[in-house]
């Protein structure tokens, strides 16, 4: 089994922001050294690589330029930002059937000052490939934007539990209310009202524009080894307890329309379903979870799907501050991505990591385990990290 | 009818089916050789040397013994750029007749002159037409069409034929006519699996796939039935009518080819399939969930019809 | 004009190319009193979906006429020209004329000639002339 057997040693990241100025092979570097340093490893201890498809960085080029040498396992996970806990997945596998020793795994990007994700790209269903077929179902009635596709989600969600846009805007509340006490974030200290969610301009209905996260600039990279090792090493492990991925019958990427009841996100049950068995936790155990916030309404699908609360219940759980830092469940202390930064969900692993080690900007206290999921709407993964 | 003075002849009467098109034919090569108007200049130094230059034809014989070349027989009969008095021919009705039945395209395939001898300077010209006949309608690479030939004699004063010519034109129709319209910017990619579908909406029907073997239907379509592994893949044309089970305004960003707002929904229709579509003819703010819903279908550019979804009846 | 070799079957005609420039389209279609604005007028050749202005057919004419007459010298006769027209002749494309002859009777020479272009062959057809009988081979 893999509970256990392998930690986070090491986060690094560069500043978030809107414009880089440097290119992305450089923002994955100084990363990588970045964590490299706080694990207390040098490149040379690096034997094998992980990040998203979508990176734009090789890994040989990112070794190349961190003098990294000989690597004994890379790997590649798909499925946009869902690959973010699936990248973490990937490498505990490999240290622990000892295809490799330390794992680097990192997700770099100039998503705001480059290519960005929530403009209209024509070239979506330019190939025949099964993904272009699947996209053109949808992209020529132009449903083509991140926001468009969880939109449909969250209308049926409001149809079917009577939630309302308050219910996600609350959401966003709480993130931008969690980002203005973190130094790192690109909110910091700019809190938003319910009020102001409301009067923000339709980006897609019923999405609203602060329903929808920022776009960033930046690099996160993380050092997974094994357990026992990273015990000797630097800083306290974030013990990985759990580690799954999950797609769902009839998946599709973010338009799983033709399935069930558009209601929930079964391939987010799915990896919840494995986390708990893996860990032999339940959700009164974890302290706080890091769930991935591209837009709101997915993560009141989301506290629903890992059991955090009953189906339909998550606008009851967010209500009076449920998942704020004093609430029930606090989520995304960091502030998420709709308040920290948006990178691909890698910065919620790091902050995931800060909790476990208690050097967060938000710490909670007594944080024994921390949940924390990957991109929504798409097939994704999950982690649970552990103090010890 | 308007009376507009620039139709006449008997394309204002509509077109003509094949079998009306070959009896003017014949109509018109029962009228013999029509004089047309004499040339407005008789065979002359200038025009020659101006023609010898463009051609690049440095044979001095022409103007060494006082004649044209022979090949510039049309060249003097040939109307000016302000023509005003149409010099009416045999050909005239039977070219207006194939442009009014939509063989617009000509391209001449023939072109055949034969010299008595060589027009002399000061000589003036005078052509006669005569429909010589109609063949068709054949099939040809660029479309189906009519061979049209007329034979020309240009005669000097006297009546002595100097110059005789058959001139043969393909009149076609052209493939479908391409509209101005761009290109919608928004293509679906298509393949062997998907085909079917697109070339459905092209012809006004909605097309799921159903398997030939177990009947499943499913959309969106694909190479298998996954229920039953079956390849043997049919269709079957729905009844057009769907219930809107989710849908989205979209305002933000712009959409290349699209106004904003527009309504996209999911759609669910009683043959048990959901297909994604925009919803048109109907205001954002009315669109609901439940609604009754029909296919309509919007062509996007000459090669691309999209279904969408209006309101409709339960 | 060039030295022609015997007027004998099988004689081949030396290659004429015209390079068929704007100036050559236009100046040849004003010169046969063409005044179709697809031979001089660009923008609306490619608006009716040529790729450009292109020969009028007198034109072709008059350069077969000239194609065998600057074979045959100033002597010959033209008695007929017989074209089957192909592709259009484009401005920008060029014209390559060759021709052989194919007959010889009582004095009557029929030449075979072929002008092509990028696309494939114009014109092809025969033309039939008369040369003085001095000036058949003895």
């Amino acid at each position: 089994m893999l509970s256990g057997r392998t930690a986070i040693a090491g986060i690094g990241a560069t500043e978030f922001s809107k414009k880089s100025g440097r290119s992305e092979l450089r923002l994955a570097a100084e990363a990588v050294l970045s964590a490299l340093d706080d694990a207390g490893l040098s490149p040379a201890d690096v034997d094998g690589m992980v990040t998203y498809s979508q990176d734009s960085n090789q890994e040989i080029a990112v070794a190349r330029e961190t003098g990294i040498g000989d690597l004994t396992f890379f790997s590649r996970v798909e499925y946009g930002g869902g690959a973010a806990c699936g990248t973490v997945a990937h490498a505990a596998m490999a240290v622990a059937t000892g295809m490799a020793r330390n794992v680097v795994c990192y997700r770099a990007f100039n998503e705001r000052s480059g290519r960005r994700f929530g403009q209209p790209n024509s070239r979506l269903t330019g190939e025949p490939t099964s993904q272009g077929l699947e996209m053109s179902w949808h992209v020529p009635f132009g449903l083509m934007t991140p926001a468009a596709w969880v939109a449909m989600f969250a209308r049926r969600y409001m149809h079917r539990y009577n939630a309302t846009s308050e219910d996600f805007g609350r959401v966003a509340v709480a993130m931008r209310r969690h980002a203005a006490t973190n130094p790192a974030a690109w909110f910091h200290q700019r809190p938003i009202t319910l009020e102001e969610h409301q009067a923000s301009r339709w980006i897609v209905e019923p999405l609203h524009l602060l329903d929808c996260c920022q776009e960033s600039d930046g690099a996160v990279a993380l050092v997974v080894t094994s357990a026992e090792r990273a015990r000797d090493l630097r800083r306290s492990p974030a013990v990985i307890t759990a580690a799954a991925q999950g797609s769902g019958a009839g998946q599709m990427m973010m338009t799983s329309y033709y399935r069930d009841d558009m209601s929930g996100l079964p391939e987010m049950s799915l990896v919840g379903r494995q986390l708990w068995e893996m860990s032999g936790l339940s959700p009164r155990d974890i302290q706080t979870a890091i769930l991935y916030d591209h837009f709101t309404p997915f993560v009141l699908a989301q506290l629903e799907e890992l059991g955090f609360c009953g189906r339909g219940e998550a606008p009851e759980l967010l209500k009076d501050g449920g998942i704020e830092l004093d609430g029930r469940l606090p989520v995304n202390p960091h502030g998420g991505q709709l308040g920290e930064a948006y990178i691909h969900g890698m910065n919620g692993i790091a902050e995931a990591v800060r909790q476990i080690r208690g050097t967060a900007a938000n710490q909670l206290p007594a944080v024994a385990h921390v949940l924390v999921t990957a991109g929504t709407g798409v097939p994704t993964s999950g982690l649970i990290l552990s103090a010890g | 009818m308007t009376g507009d003075p620039m139709t006449d002849g008997p394309m204002t009467d509509g077109p003509m089916t094949d079998e009306e098109l070959h009896e003017l034919a014949d109509k018109q090569a029962a009228l013999g050789e029509v004089r047309g108007v004499p040339a407005p200049d008789p065979v002359n130094i200038p025009m020659i040397r101006h023609w010898l230059a463009a051609m690049g034809d440095q044979n001095p014989a022409y103007l060494d013994k006082g004649v044209a070349p022979p090949a510039m027989a049309q060249v003097w009969t040939m109307q000016g750029p302000r023509a005003t008095a149409k010099d009416r021919s045999p050909v005239d009705d039977m070219m207006a007749a194939l442009n009014a039945g939509g063989y617009t395209g000509v391209v001449a395939t023939n072109c055949e002159q034969t010299y008595h001898r060589y027009a002399r300077l000061g000589e003036r010209l005078t052509p006669a037409t005569r429909f010589s006949g109609l063949a068709g309608p054949k099939r040809t690479a660029l479309g189906v069409g009519f061979f049209a030939t007329w034979n020309v004699t240009w005669y000097a004063e006297d009546d002595e034929p100097v110059a005789e010519m058959l001139f043969r034109v393909l009149k076609f129709r052209p493939p479908a006519r391409k509209t101005t319209k761009d290109p919608y910017p928004l293509q679906p990619a298509i393949n062997q699996d998907t085909a079917f579908f697109w070339e459905g909406v092209k012809e006004g029907e909605l097309r799921i796939q159903s398997c030939a073997d177990c009947g499943l239907l499913r959309h969106p379509p694909g190479p298998l039935c996954p229920h039953c592994r079956s390849t043997g893949r049919s269709h079957t044309v729905v009844s057009g009518r769907g219930t809107l089970y989710s849908y989205v305004v979209h305002h933000h960003p712009p959409v290349p080819g699209r106004e904003t707002p527009f309504v996209v929904g999911v759609v669910e229709l009683p043959e048990g399939v959901r297909i994604v579509g925009n919803v048109v003819d109907c205001p954002p703010e009315e669109v609901r969930i439940g609604m009754s819903l029909r296919v309509t279908y919007r062509r996007m550019d000459d090669e691309l019809v999209l279904p969408m979804w209006t309101p409709g009846e339960p | 004009m060039t030295e022609r070799g015997p007027v004998e079957t099988g004689a081949v005609l030396p290659e004429l190319s015209i390079d068929l420039t704007p100036t050559v389209v236009v100046s040849t279609a004003l010169a046969t009193r063409d005044f179709t604005p697809v031979h001089h007028d660009t923008q609306l050749a490619r608006a009716q979906g040529s790729k450009d202005i292109f020969l009028n057919i007198l034109t072709t004419m008059g350069l077969v006429e000239r194609y065998v007459t600057d074979w045959a010298g100033p002597e010959a006769v033209i008695k007929s020209i017989n074209v089957k027209l192909g592709v259009p002749a484009y401005a920008g494309d060029r014209l390559s004329f060759d021709g052989t002859v194919v007959s010889l009777e009582d004095g009557q020479v029929t030449v075979e000639i072929r002008g092509k272009v990028s696309l494939g062959d114009h014109a092809t057809g025969t033309v039939t002339l008369t040369v003085p009988k001095e000036d058949e081979p003895c």
